[in-house]
């Protein structure tokens, strides 16, 4: 295994082709990410980008090509599961969770498989690590409440919190503002950035949506399976 | 009223059905916060179908139509597991091509082999004073594995229903733990139509289920809640039947949907 503390870049994509089934959705992608950077990847629906976060993420494999996330190739599992264990993830929100479950509880949740997992219960420590995280976006007050009463934006900070839990040196947003009026996905990605500045991690987003390019210190376009610098789209 | 119960539970069929209940209520009702948490109601709803073709596949083949039942509707669940996954099909979706053709298979099955449609029908009846002691200790040991998939994968539970895209991208098993949980939800379903029949099995499984996600604030106290709203329903259908001769199933059914009533009026919607 490669260390990582002293590997740069955080992620390296070199010519790598991904997709499904018969379906090419990413074609010759090259993509590198310095250490502390915040990046936001944009495009359409379809365009590839939640494709390119779970061949981050490890989730599928690259049909080409070559991905070394935090300084380790993701070509076996072994690999991918111990490239998993440093990154955070930042879902879309749910429109709905059905699930009871209190706003701390679901932090911890985040921890899962880095200290506790089946059979080995979680520790005082990981309730502590919960609760630092939910101070740090904000949600500390709520840490009692019922998941399903809050609002989307809430919910959000929530997931903010939980994508944290784990101290991940990566972090990885796909379409965090989904769902949520204009106001709070202003909000929320001011909290990103803020979050950022403060804490040096490095994080990708990607979003369908369009903000303002202050928020990331890097803007890249993904159209058709390959990734354009901002600007560059057709 | 002491003599008559201690005279009631000298018959050991009652004894096994009261227990079975009891053990029923109390584990079986956990099924529910997964299937409602899961949104898997039309799901239960089909396994419900599938137990009548499973029970005119017994009865044509000679056996008996609850072990039919049994066997296709545990089968169906891991089938139907499988293949929401891999065909990218929706719960609804497979849940009305299940439904829909087992229905149709079994009035076919019925008019081919000549078997008489209302013997397959006892199956939405269920009689649990049938009940054997071999019977009871299946429910006894099903119940303690269910506790023990709780006990043992209560964190990844929580994962998987709370958001399944990011237990995966923790590592989790996440098509593994939906495809046990399908089955186990077969083995329940199949468990209690059994013992209440398939109209009422809703009254043991979902409706508990249903009624503690109004109250509950928390994972652990919906499947508290959820398991003690199943033991009132099973206990307290079983001791209206006795005290007034009720069908036993329609007397769980009746306390089981009265105290989910109760929690619509005591609690707000938290949707």
């Amino acid at each position: 295994m490669t260390n990582i503390e002293n590997q740069q870049p955080v992620v390296t994509l070199t010519q790598v082709a991904a997709g499904y089934g018969a379906a090419l959705v990413l074609d010759t992608v090259s993509l590198s990410v310095e250490k502390g950077e915040l990046i936001g990847i944009s495009g359409r629906n379809g365009s590839g980008k939640s494709t390119l976060i779970k061949l981050i993420l490890g989730e599928i494999e690259a049909r080409q090509g070559l991905v070394e996330v935090l300084g380790t190739p993701m070509d076996t599992q072994a690999n991918r599961r111990s490239v998993q264990l440093n990154i955070g993830y930042l879902a879309q929100s749910q429109r709905d969770p059905s699930i009871a479950i209190s706003v701390e509880e679901s932090v911890l949740l985040g921890r899962w498989g880095s200290n506790f997992a089946w059979m080995k219960r979680s520790t005082g420590h990981d309730r502590k690590i919960a609760r630092e995280k939910l101070e740090l976006v904000g949600m500390a007050s709520l840490a009692r409440r019922d998941i399903r009463t809050l609002s989307g934006g809430q919910r959000q900070r929530v997931s903010l919190a939980r994508a944290l839990v784990r101290q991940p040196k990566l972090v990885l947003m796909d379409e965090p503002t989904t769902y949520l009026d204009a106001e709070t996905k202003e909000d929320l990605m001011q909290s990103i950035y803020s979050l950022h500045a403060e804490l040096g991690i490095t994080m990708i987003v990607v979003t369908h949506e369009t903000f303002s390019s202050e928020f990331f210190d890097r803007m890249l376009f993904i159209q058709d399976g390959t990734l354009l610098p901002m600007g560059a789209s057709s | 009223m002491i003599e008559r119960l201690a005279l009631a539970f000298s018959i050991p069929v009652i004894r096994y059905a009261f227990f079975g209940m009891l053990v029923a209520g109390g584990t079986l009702s956990l099924l529910g916060v997964i299937i409602v948490s899961l949104h898997l109601t039309a799901i239960r709803f089909t396994l419900m179908h599938v137990g009548l073709l499973g029970a005119a596949a017994g009865l044509s083949l000679g056996y008996s139509p609850t072990l039919g039942a049994f066997i296709l509707v545990i089968g169906t669940s891991v089938v139907m597991g499988r293949l929401g996954k891999e065909k990218s099909l929706s719960a609804s979706s497979v849940s009305g091509l299940f439904m829909t053709g087992s229905l149709a298979g079994a009035f076919l099955l019925l008019a081919a082999t000549g078997v008489p449609a209302m013997n397959v029908f006892d199956i939405f009846a269920g009689n649990i004073l049938l009940m054997t002691k071999g019977d009871l200790i299946f429910i006894i040991v099903l119940g303690i594995g269910i506790l023990g998939v709780f006990w043992v994968a209560y964190r990844e539970l929580q994962l998987v229903l709370l958001d399944k895209d990011l237990a995966r991208s923790l590592g989790l098993p996440v098509d593994a733990i939906v495809t046990g949980m399908f089955l186990l939800l077969g083995i329940g379903v199949a468990t209690a139509l059994r013992l209440v029949g398939a109209l009422l099995v809703d009254a043991i499984i979902l409706l508990p289920g249903i009624a503690a996600l109004r109250f509950a604030r928390n994972f652990g106290m919906a499947l508290f809640l959820s398991a003690l709203f199943g033991v009132l329903a099973c206990t307290g259908g079983f001791f209206l039947s006795l005290f007034f001769n009720l069908p036993l199933g329609a007397s769980a059914a009746m306390v089981s949907t009265l105290i989910l009533a109760m929690s619509v009026l005591m609690k707000r919607t938290i949707h």
